[in-house]
Parts: structure tokens; sequence; C-alpha cells
């Protein structure tokens, strides 16, 4: 009898021990991810393994789907899912501009909840409602999307030194015309570049926000003086051959080399422009070699005639991850998304990202002691600006800045007036407007 | 009862059987998406779920309206018309020269030849396009070329309205003439060569022979290479996409990449994104019934 008790006793644990830890183990979430990723960039496999790698060790119970898009591609894929209702769990997103309808059509989930007393770990400013009136999505970082980088020794070379007007930037050009440079840089044949990293900082400095929220509102216009004024501004850089229209012809990717290489002493762009410029990990190479970088700098467009904002800069507060809104509250889903999206914008990762792109940190808990020059001159470059404007396709929808975008290269080619961008952007925000 | 019987006979179930499957198929992937497209053109859709959505209203041709209105429409079309041009008139000539010269030994090394032509074909158009946008840079090999031969010369090519497309239908007609090359040299030895000795004995020239023997023998293969052409033509998109993304400001722009432009970039609006392929199907029936008709009137003297 007692044999008998033993065995079925033995039975049942060897049962036991095949049945219950698949039955008590945690089942599988698989969480879709669609992620902005420039698989070039210098810092790209410290993200791959310490960021989506290290996830999934931490966390073995969640299954991460993701998928790596970049610039143009990203955004269509974003619209395309957007259009099919069939966004991913989670998607990284714009506070507004290109993903303005995730979060006006209510795509994508309010996070503040979720967050609940983990706010305490972020900057205040990054936690505001963003384009939908909610957070849906949290940020990273802060971005300037507008740069001056300047090539010191290039300059002092030809016996200049930074500009601190528009009046001596002008003044430049014929130097560096005649010494076979260009004057500034930019990889504008996509056609969001000059709208992003140059003109809005321009309306940042002569039309101002208030202006903007006007014309928003309907108070005001495109062709009203201030708007055409910019646009007239920008069209005198062309004149004056600060900008050249080759920057039309030059890809966003050629444009790196170009700089690194001394074709101009200034580039324009954003400022993570930054990380394309660090060393690479897996070759141990930099477009700027890591002695070279303190002797780049990056500042502010110089003061402009008759500008109403000093040293100011357009930005946004930072990208990051948003959640859709389909998935249910209190699913088990929700947490391993949610679980995803803290790790993204956790401490560990922040400042991975400081020390490969120079991220500003959203968080108020990392700083790093292992960043290259570049990054600390990214850091401190904030420190020039004294304002910071709105981005026109941040502040505006995609049908009303698309005519900007085209239109200045437009002007640059002499295709159109600014009256006429100015005019057909007003036509575009009338037809958007009626609509609401 | 009886009728019923006669109809479903072996010979109609076997035909049944074996056209079914592809009449489903066609339907399914080209017949049913062009009608949905053109239902969608009509309405007002804005993104989200199709069925059931009570939001979407007919709004008849307002879209096709504002396509017609719209001057990138315009000039993507006629670039379109250049493209086609290139690849009908240029292409399909030269991909037929290179073919004669080689089927016909009047060259040496008409192996390595027909491998020079042919290689473009198969390299990704993606990998063709960045190679070429970095070779017509402004700071690129081509610049330095012509600076080289005009010291100062500023590549200004992409910035004239009427010069903007020509770096790429030089692109074009680079890569895609070696597929005409292919297709008319291996009909051009499907022709009897005694049916050409012959001609020779009898005192034709090598002109006579080429107008009188092997340019009626591949009539039928123009018109499908020009059907070819035609339809590549309008549906371009990946090596413009590549090269220029339709820049600078959409001088370069095709109608499908406007039409990709108004569906996924900035701004979408996908009832004028279908307007643009429903206009881009019609051109494309009307131009190869063109094809077609001068084919019947013109070609057709293989016999």
């Amino acid at each position: 009898m007692l044999r008998k008790s033993t065995l079925l006793l033995l039975v049942l644990l060897l049962v036991a021990s095949v049945f219950v830890p698949a039955t008590l183990a945690e089942e599988p979430i698989k969480i879709t991810v669609l992620n902005y990723f420039d698989l070039t960039a210098p810092g790209a496999e410290r993200e791959i393994n310490e960021v989506w790698y290290e996830f999934s060790v931490r966390n073995p119970h969640i299954i991460v789907e993701r998928e790596d898009l970049f610039l143009e591609p990203f955004h269509q894929k974003t619209e395309a899912y957007a259009a099919a209702d069939k966004l991913p769990d989670v998607v990284f997103m714009w506070p507004g501009g290109r993903s303005t309808s995730l979060h006006t059509l209510g795509l994508v989930k309010d996070l503040r909840p979720l967050l609940g007393d983990d706010a305490k770990y972020y900057q205040e400013a990054v936690l505001a409602p963003q384009a939908g009136g909610y957070l849906a999505e949290l940020p990273q970082t802060m971005t300037s999307s507008h740069a001056l980088y300047v090539n010191v020794p290039l300059l002092e070379s030809l016996g200049l030194s930074v500009p601190e007007t528009y009046e001596e930037l002008v003044a430049m050009v014929p130097v560096l015309k005649a010494n076979g440079l260009d004057t500034i840089l930019m990889g504008a044949q996509d056609d969001w570049v000059i709208q992003s990293c140059l003109f809005s900082m321009i309306v940042g400095r002569l039309v101002g926000d208030e202006k903007l929220y006007e014309i928003l509102r309907g108070e005001a216009k495109f062709t009203d003086p201030e708007f055409v004024g910019a646009l007239e501004f920008y069209a005198q850089l062309y004149e004056d051959g600060v900008l050249n229209r080759k920057i039309m012809q030059t890809s966003y990717a050629e444009v790196n080399g170009l700089f690194a290489t001394g074709r101009a002493p200034f580039l324009v762009d954003g400022d993570w422009k930054v990380s394309n410029f660090l060393t690479d990990l897996t070759t141990g190479e930099a477009l700027i070699p890591v002695d070279k970088q303190p002797e780049f700098k990056m500042t502010i467009f110089p003061a402009i005639p008759g500008e109403i904002n000093k040293a100011s800069s357009s930005g946004v507060v930072g990208v990051g991850f948003g959640m859709n809104a389909k998935i249910p509250a209190g699913s088990a889903k929700e947490a391993a998304a949610w679980e995803l999206i803290k790790w993204l914008q956790g401490p560990e990762v922040q400042k991975m990202r400081l020390e490969t792109a120079g991220t500003i940190p959203s968080r108020i808990d990392v700083t790093s002691d292992n960043i290259e020059p570049l990054v600390v001159e990214r850091i401190r470059y904030y420190e020039d600006i004294l304002v910071t404007t709105e981005v026109l396709d941040n502040a505006f929808e995609g049908e009303v800045y698309t005519p900007i975008n085209i239109g200045l290269q437009e002007i640059g080619l002499g295709f159109a007036t600014p009256m006429e961008v100015a005019q057909r952007t007003q036509e575009a925000f009338d037809a958007w407007f009626a609509r609401q | 009862m009886k009728r019923v019987v006669q109809w479903w006979t072996e010979e109609r179930r076997a035909y049944l059987l074996l056209v079914l499957p592809a009449v489903a198929v066609y339907w399914a992937v080209m017949a049913f998406p062009t009608v949905f497209s053109f239902i969608l053109s009509l309405t007002n859709y804005n993104g989200g779920p199709i069925f059931g959505n009570s939001n979407i209203q007919l709004v008849g041709f307002r879209h096709y309206l504002r396509m017609f209105n719209d001057q990138y429409f315009w000039i993507s079309l006629k670039n379109n018309g250049l493209i086609m041009a290139v690849s009908v008139f240029g292409q399909i000539p030269l991909g037929f020269l290179f073919a004669y010269v080689i089927h016909r030994k009047l060259v040496k090394f008409g192996d390595f030849f027909q491998t020079i032509v042919y290689l473009p074909c198969v390299i990704s158009t993606i990998i063709v396009g960045r190679l070429w946008q970095s070779f017509f840079s402004p700071y690129g090999p081509f610049t330095e070329f012509m600076q080289k031969i005009q010291p100062g010369w500023e590549n200004e090519l992409f910035y004239d309205p009427k010069m903007a497309i020509v770096p790429v239908l030089f692109v074009i007609l680079w890569m895609y003439t070696g597929t005409y090359m292919i297709m008319f040299l291996a009909n051009l030895q499907k022709i009897d060569p005694a049916l050409i000795e012959a001609a020779r004995i009898d005192g034709a020239t090598e002109w006579q022979v080429l107008l009188r023997i092997m340019l009626p023998s591949l009539s039928g293969v123009i018109v499908t290479a020009c059907i070819l052409a035609i339809s590549g033509s309008l549906k371009s998109f990946d090596l413009l996409y590549a090269m220029t993304g339709g820049n600078p400001a959409r001088r370069t722009s095709v109608l499908s990449l406007y039409m990709w432009d108004n569906a996924f970039r900035h701004a979408p609006n996908y009832p004028l994104a279908n307007a643009i392929s429903v206009f881009m199907v019609l051109v494309s029936f009307i131009l190869i019934l063109l094809v077609r008709f001068t084919e019947a009137k013109f070609g057709g003297r293989e016999d």
C-alpha cells in the first residue's frame, strides 16, 4: 500500500513537473513596433544591442517585432498604417507635425495616466499636452530643428570669424567664393529640409509665434506683410550668395561628407545632425574625428535685420513613442507595451542616446562622462538660444505646410515669388480651415 | 434538364477548371482594385476603416477637377510623356540596333557588348538611382569632369525646369535599353538564316535585308516592346524616387510619384491619389489601343 501511494505520488510529481511550469509561465506577449532608426548612424549598433536586445533579455515574456524605417519612408509607412487602421502597438512619433493625424484622430493613447508618479523623473516642459491636447508620446529629448554648424579652422584660415550679424555673413561670401568655397551647405534635395531647418527659424525671428497662432485661428493671413517679409528675406539669401541653388541638388546624406571635408565653413541642419559626425563603434571611424571635433562649433543663424525675436531657434519638445489606442486598457498587452515605452525612455537608454547622438535627455536623472566633444558642444549650443519658436510642420497640418515646402524650393530656383507662395499657402490653409 | 446536362459537358468543365483560377486571380489583384480605386476617387474617404464607415460620402468628380487644376499634375504628365518618348523612340530603336549589330556579327566580341549593354538591368534600381544622383551631384564626378573642360562651370542641370528631367531620361535610356536588346536578339535568332542567305545571294544589300526581312518579321515583337515601354513609362517610380524624389520643386516628378506624394507624403489625400491612378490606367489603355491600331494598320507582315 505504501509502495502504491509512493508510486502514485511520484507519478503525480512527474506529471506536475511536465505541465505546471507550462501553465504557470507567462504567455509570451507580442508587441509590434514602428521605429524611426537611421541604420547608417554611427551609434546604430549600440542602439540595437543596448536598447532592443537588452530589452528582450530583461523581458523574455515580451516578443518585440520591430520595423525600422528612416526619413520619408517612415512617415509614409506611418500614414499608410493609420489609413488602413492597422497602427503597430508602439509607434515612434513627433509631438505634432508629421504625426499630427495620430494625435488628432486619437489613434494613440494618453500616456499620462500610465506615467503616474514616474512623471517626477521628467522635465516638466516635455510632459506638456501635444497636438491632440494630451500626452500622446513620451518625449525622449528636446529638439532644435535649426543649428548653424561652423568649421572654425576653415573660417580662420581665411581670416574670418563666426558672424554675429547677417551683414557680416554676407560680407564673407566674396572671400569664400574667391577660395572656391560655398558659404552654407544644406542637404535640401528633400523639400522638408529648408522649411524645417532654416525657414522656420526665419519665421520665428521675423514673424513670431503669436502671429502664427493668429494665422492658425484664422485671425491673420500668410499673405500679411510679416510672413511675406520672411519669404522675401529667404529669397534674399540666394541673391546675396549666402545660399546656393546647389543645396536643392544635394541629398540629405551627401551633405555630411561635404561639410566634414571642408566644402563650406557653414552647415545648416537640425541639432540631430551631430550624430552623423560621431565615431562609429563598428569601424572606430568618424566623419569628424574626436581630436578634430573641438574645432567645430554649433550656434544659431546670425542676427537678421528687423528680427523681433533675438537669438531664437525653431524647435519642438522631442520625439518619443506612443501606444496604439486600440490596446485594451488594463490588458497584459497594455502592460507589455508600457514596459517597452518606459524602457525606451528610461535612464539607461537616454544615457546611451546622449553618448551616441548627443540627444538632450528629457529625464532629469541622466548624465554621462563618456561623450564626444561634439556632443558636449550640442549641449552647450542650447545656451545660445534665448527663444525657441515653432517649427512650421509642427504648427500646421501637412496640407498647409506642403505648399511652403515646395514653394521654398521654387523661390530658390526662381520659379515663384514670395507673394505667390504666400497666396498658395493661404489658399491651402483656407481649404483646411473651412473643414474644421 | 436535358439542356443543363448538355451545357455541363466535360469540355466545358475542363475549360472552366483551367480558366477560372486565372480569372479569379486577375479579378482579385487587377480588376477589383482598379474598379475599387475608381469608386474611392469619387468619395471623401480620408483614412480609417473603409467598410462600414458612415463618414464616407460620394463627392462626384471633385478630385479629378482638382487634379486637372494642379500645375504639378501637368508637370508630372509632361515628364511621363518625355519618359515614354525616350522609351519608345530611344530604348526600342537602340535596343534593336544593338541586337541587330550583334546578331549579324557586324562587330567583334558580340557577347562582351551584349553583357555590357544588359548589365544595368541586373543592378537594383535604387542603387542605380543613388549612384547617378551622386554622379550628377553639384559636387560629383560629372561636375568635376565638366570643370576640367571648362573651369568655373556650374552644374545647373536640375535648376532649369526644361532641363531638370534630362539627366533622368539619360539614366532611363542607359538602364533599360538592354532589356529590349535581349528581347530583339532572342527573336532575331528565330529568323531562318537561309532566308537571309537567299536574299544576299539574290543581291540584297544589308539595308534591304534589314528593311524587307528583319523588321517585318519582328513587327509583333516591336508592338510588344512598345506596350512594355508605355506601361513601364507610366509606372516609372523607383528610379526617380531614388534619384531625385521628384525634386527640385517637383520638377522631375511623374504621375506615379505625384500619386505617391498625394497618398503618403505630408498631406495624405487618398481620393485624389486614387483619381490619379485611375487616370494612369485610362492613359495606359488608350496608348496601348493606339499601338494595337498602328500595328494592325502598318505592321503584321510576318507572313
